[in-house]
């Protein structure tokens, strides 16, 4: 992205919406695709990129590279990761605080990390592994988390503050993802947000989340399913105004709907921004 | 690995046990919480990744899926994912053992087609993500002087492949793709060569004559034609088998007077 | 066959292929569904890492170990099998 511009809101790329995008080239700042979707040799998937790369800015985001597997980064995956930059040349990449494989087996979930030093160290040696790999630096995402594991050390907002620093990363903040853990390990996710080492953060995601009710309780259940509930846009809009604009995505994974209300919400997103840009403009 | 990282080592080991396997079991190392049970939580994890493993299954075997209705796919689905979990972090390169699996899977014996099916559709898969090439006009083939061509070497495209079966698989295939209603196939149907290719951005599947598994099989062994032809039966109809392989864009080029 | 009669067999097969393919390339294969079955396949996004819908656990949660009690219903009696015991049975299966 250009650097004179203002952060944009930009959309996960879906297939469904190939022909929206390509025909009708929607002003949407840019895309972010799922890395390991493009890590076959060739076919459509890759032709579809191609073109929306020649016509938007996109932004790689990672969801199998395991950075807290006690076994060590699956062996091969990061060299598939950086052919798939070199290919499409992203403005961000980014992955998750989280684990999917163990012993070799992939467990397709962004499985939960206990908050200790022993994981922050085994975290930030991996993470010099990839961008020493990648020769840039990457964003880790805060994850949804549905349980908390015994001794834990540190709060998750400590835990990415220490990454962050320590191996020169920048943290992808996801407002959803915040909603979703508060809820379900009981904390206010105003205070986590304040917590936040927000002067790391490169991006925002937002999405949906559903809501399990059961006798015991509720839980809270990241789904990408839904449209982005409202107070998701509302502590996205506290963090523009505290902030200033910051690279907005939205992401629609399940259920996806018809392009027109996904741009619907990346054009409410963009609004946040554009709030965020007139009271910079006041400020200065 | 260092000591510090053989708690994380073993919560992981625990968790994988706790996800993938039929009983419930939370591992030790999951706290209790205020609301929701333990239980409750580490089942949101178990059912992602079973859940997400089996919908992937889903979208790669519709037809099998439609062969033995949801319920009992997604059954099948489930013990397959416990049994052979992925091996990858790219979820497209997950589900080749589905079709040995059902071979030897006790509940759908009777269904002995279902394996042969699951491998075309499996081979559609591939060739969808398979490596981009142009394929070459039969035209070239033709231009050819015979002693040239007894000699000539076809390169395959990286999307082709055949699946060879006592089943009329295509057939099946065909009618539960295409047909709102499916057609009867009777039990004496012959048994099918299904060719299945990618010349651009569709996914293509052909029925092959008889024999022509064999003639493919040593073309893509990297032998000549005049030597290929001497594997396949010598009542294989050549003519149809070339027009169709050159038609489906199997043949990505030719080469010429180079022996073997 | 000697090497002489199998370029000859070839060349006649080549030139009887070709004239079967007269008109007929690769593209114009595609839209021949009757002939050539091409469907195109949407570009999955397979990688979930998301919770999804079914995830709702408690519903789904259970199915287990139980698989080989669900009976094939599907349109499995599309193809009729003659099995071992010699018996014509539509493709479906008994509980075990």
């Amino acid at each position: 992205m250009a650097a004179d511009r203002s952060p944009r809101a930009g959309a996960g790329l879906k297939p469904q919406h190939q022909r929206h995008i390509l025909d009708g080239r929607p002003d949407v700042g840019w895309f972010e695709v799922h890395a390991e979707n493009y890590m076959g040799a060739g076919g459509p998937p890759h032709r579809f990129l191609e073109r929306v790369r020649a016509l938007y800015p996109v932004s790689l985001h990672g969801v199998g590279l395991s950075i807290g597997s006690a076994g060590g980064l699956t062996p091969g995956h990061l060299g598939r990761l950086g052919a798939v930059a070199e290919r499409y040349q992203p403005f961000l990449i980014s992955e998750h605080l989280a684990w999917s494989t163990h012993d070799g087996v992939f467990l397709n979930d962004l499985l939960p990390l206990p908050y200790d030093d022993a994981t922050l160290a085994l975290v930030i040696r991996h993470v010099d592994e990839v961008q020493s790999a990648l020769g840039r630096r990457i964003l880790i995402e805060n994850p949804s988390t549905y349980l908390r594991f015994k001794g834990e050390e540190m709060e998750e907002t400590e835990f990415l503050g220490a990454l962050a620093r320590r191996s020169g990363c920048g943290l992808l903040l996801d407002v959803n993802n915040v909603v979703v853990s508060a809820a379900n390990r009981g904390f206010d996710p105003l205070a986590y947000l304040d917590a936040f080492p927000v002067e790391h953060v490169g991006e925002i995601h937002l999405a949906g989340h559903a809501v399990l009710q059961d006798s015991d309780g509720c839980l809270l259940v990241d789904t990408h399913d839904r449209s982005v509930p409202p107070e998701v846009w509302d502590l996205h809009r506290r963090l523009i105004e505290r902030l200033g604009p910051l690279p907005t995505l939205i992401e629609w994974d399940a259920d996806v709907p018809a392009w027109p209300i996904l741009e619907a919400e990346v054009a409410q997103a963009e609004s946040v921004l554009r709030h965020g840009d007139e009271l910079r403009a006041h400020a200065a | 690995m260092p000591p510090d990282m053989r708690p994380l080592a073993h919560a992981q080991q625990s968790f994988r046990r706790g996800v993938l396997q039929a009983r419930l079991q939370v591992p030790a190392a999951v706290a209790g919480l205020p609301g929701p049970s333990r239980e409750r939580r580490f089942s949101v994890y178990r059912n992602n990744v079973k859940a997400s493993l089996v919908a992937a299954l889903k979208a790669k075997f519709t037809v099998i899926e439609r062969l033995v209705g949801e319920e009992f796919f997604e059954a099948t689905a489930l013990v397959f994912v416990e049994r052979h979990p992925p091996r990858s972090p790219v979820l497209a390169e997950y589900g080749g053992g589905f079709a040995s699996f059902l071979e030897v899977f006790e509940p759908a014996a009777d269904l002995p087609y279902l394996p042969d099916v699951a491998r075309l559709e499996w081979a559609r898969h591939r060739a969808f993500h398979a490596a981009d090439a142009t394929p070459v006009a039969i035209d070239r083939l033709a231009t050819l002087a015979a002693d040239d061509l007894h000699d000539t070497r076809l390169t395959l495209h990286p999307a082709t492949a055949v699946a060879a079966s006592p089943w009329p698989i295509v057939s099946i295939w065909t009618t539960n793709t295409f047909d709102a209603e499916t057609r009867r196939i009777g039990p004496d149907h012959a048994g099918e060569i299904a060719l299945i290719t990618r010349p651009q951005d569709d996914v293509l599947v052909n029925v092959l004559p008889p024999g022509s598994d064999l003639l493919i099989a040593a073309l893509r062994e990297g032998r000549a034609l005049g030597t290929a032809i001497g594997q396949a039966p010598a009542s294989l109809d050549l003519a149809r088998t070339l027009a169709l392989l050159f038609r489906a864009g199997a043949v990505v080029g030719l080469l010429k007077g180079i022996s073997e | 066959m000697s090497n002489r009669t199998t370029a000859a067999a070839l060349a006649a097969a080549v030139a009887a292929a070709t004239l079967m393919s007269a008109g007929a390339n690769a593209q114009t294969a595609n839209a021949d569904k009757e002939r050539c079955y091409g469907i195109s396949m949407a570009g999955k996004n397979d990688c979930a890492a998301t919770g999804n819908n079914s995830c709702a656990g408690q519903s789904k949660a259970d199915y287990d170990a139980k698989a080989w009690k669900y009976v094939a219903k599907g349109s499995c009696g599309t193809m009729e099998v003659t099995l071992k015991d010699g018996m014509k049975r539509k493709g479906t299966l008994a509980p075990m």
